[in-house]
């Protein structure tokens, strides 16, 4: 390979990094900035309102949608093979353990993160584009205080009761599909759930909600306002916004397993 | 007064404004006039700081703003009033609320002086019965006024315009700017008009600066701009309209 062809890579190489440190610098200081601007929720009550309303209460179907389909698959499934080893009536446990740890939180973030998040980066991304968080700042308005803490904070507290239907929604219809699909007992099912559940098991899954609210939140805002180029670039933040934010989301979700599991 | 000393600015490697010096004085009317994406509005956000130089100050009645932290900037920000090129009204509130939003947002004022202060302006800009409607079912010409109405209600000393008559007809575009001299004569005013249009420049502004790649090649009273001879300003001059 010629010399220069080399350099050229070098350099190329050399500006993306830059760019991606900066990014980050800027990202870093966004969510400051974010967090920073809590103590004025009191200014902000009725932005807070609107978006716990859009983050929680409109959510619910999609939440029930994909926590009552997947409960339901995973008792088929898992009830499937625990028969093989004739161990059906573990059926209770593990199903309530995969919910309640793992799946009800993390289709819970899934979900809000196309959802809440698609909103976010292109409300956002539109304003931007048309100059209104510009307008913001120019009248003497934060538009980070306006725009972005409002849903931060509506995240915070709507994504917890939203995980707790998400586990409630799966659970029932895994005990569902025991009793008419595989024909178990509901009472042999649920004792096989309550007695069993320790406080870590809740704690692994509901430690994951604000975690998420954060990442959903500040990245998919942070994306909105770093729109540019006219409405593709609108599209293009908000993907961006979804795909950073789901990926972001499976690896948290690994990783508070891991660190609540190992430590409790 | 507002002031640019030896400013320069650059997004990545390519350099938008070369040391660029401007003064703006209270009560005048000053047009920056130049092609199109040549750094006229980047101007219009360094007067208000919503972006910052690489080098040089901008001082705002004597006070560097470039270093000032963003929650500083507010109080500097409400002695002037901006118009945005598209508007950049909020789309989802009424005239009256779009007008209203930054007076409810910072000012601590009682209702019934906000809502004095709101019709002040809804009669100014010549929109009444209009204020229940959204921006969206406005035209264009109308849109700007609202534009205008908002950037007024801080009772500021200067009013910053981006392209205050772009895409607007002709009809549209004289009452744009019948309305920034009634604002000076009558307010005490004074404006800083970004354009591409140079008829708008003899209409309105008392000076004149002309931004080509980066520089100001000229920057004096605006009857003056018929005897500059850097080739640029006599080829707009036969031209009339920047369409570059």
């Amino acid at each position: 390979m010629p010399v220069n062809a080399i350099r050229s890579l070098e350099k190329k190489v050399a500006l993306q990094l830059k760019d991606f440190f900066f990014t980050m610098q800027e990202f870093f200081l966004f969510s400051v900035r974010a967090f920073a601007s809590i103590p004025k929720l009191k200014r902000y009550w009725r932005d807070f309102l609107d978006q716990a309303t859009i983050c929680g209460t409109d959510s619910i179907p999609i939440v029930l949608v994909s926590s009552i389909s997947i409960g339901a698959l995973l008792a088929i499934e898992v009830g499937n093979l625990l028969e093989d080893f004739g161990a059906k009536t573990m059926l209770g446990r593990s199903t309530a353990l995969s919910i309640i740890r793992e799946l009800g939180p993390m289709l819970m973030g899934l979900m809000l993160s196309a959802r809440f998040g698609s909103r976010n980066g292109a409300e956002l991304g539109a304003m931007q584009i048309s100059e209104q968080i510009d307008a913001l700042r120019a009248f003497g308005t934060d538009p980070v205080a306006k725009l972005v803490m409002p849903r931060l904070v509506a995240a915070l507290i709507m994504f917890l009761p939203l995980t707790a239907l998400s586990d409630f929604a799966g659970l029932q219809s895994a005990a569902y599909m025991a009793e008419h699909y595989h024909r178990i007992d509901p009472g042999i099912f649920w004792n096989a759930v309550y007695p069993r559940l320790v406080a870590k098991d809740f704690v692994v899954g509901f430690l994951k909600a604000p975690v998420f609210a954060v990442i959903i939140t500040l990245v998919s805002s942070f994306n909105g306002f770093s729109a540019r180029g006219g409405t593709s670039g609108v599209g293009r933040s908000t993907i961006k916004g979804i795909v950073v934010s789901s990926g972001l989301v499976l690896i948290a979700n690994f990783y508070v397993s891991k660190i609540v599991l190992e430590n409790m | 007064m507002i002031e640019l000393d030896k400013v320069t600015l650059k997004y990545g490697e390519k350099e938008i404004l070369k040391q660029v010096s401007l003064t703006v004085r209270d009560n005048t009317i000053k047009a920056i006039l130049g092609p199109s994406g040549v750094g006229k509005s980047t101007i219009l956000k360094l007067m208000l700081g919503l972006i910052k130089p690489n080098s040089g100050r901008v001082l705002i009645d004597g006070a560097d703003i470039t270093r000032m932290k963003e929650s500083e900037l507010y109080t500097i920000r409400r002695k002037m009033g901006m118009v945005f090129q598209g508007n950049a009204l909020f789309d989802s509130m009424t005239i009256s609320q779009n007008l209203g939003f930054f007076l409810r947002e910072n000012l601590n004022l009682p209702e019934n002086e906000v809502i004095r202060r709101v019709t002040e302006q809804i009669q100014f800009a010549g929109l009444e019965g209009y204020e229940n409607q959204l921006p969206e079912s406005l035209s264009g010409g109308m849109r700007k006024r609202v534009a205008i109405g908002r950037a007024m209600i801080f009772k500021p000393h200067m009013i910053l315009f981006d392209e205050p008559t772009a895409g607007l007809d002709p009809v549209s575009s004289k009452k744009i700017l019948s309305l920034i001299s009634t604002l000076r004569h009558n307010n005490n005013l004074g404006a800083v008009i970004v354009t591409h249009i140079i008829e708008d420049v003899f209409n309105v502004a008392d000076c004149v600066a002309v931004l080509y790649q980066g520089e100001i090649i000229f920057d004096d009273v605006t009857e003056k701009l018929h005897n500059a001879e850097h080739p640029f300003i006599r080829s707009i001059l036969s031209d009339k309209i920047l369409e570059l």
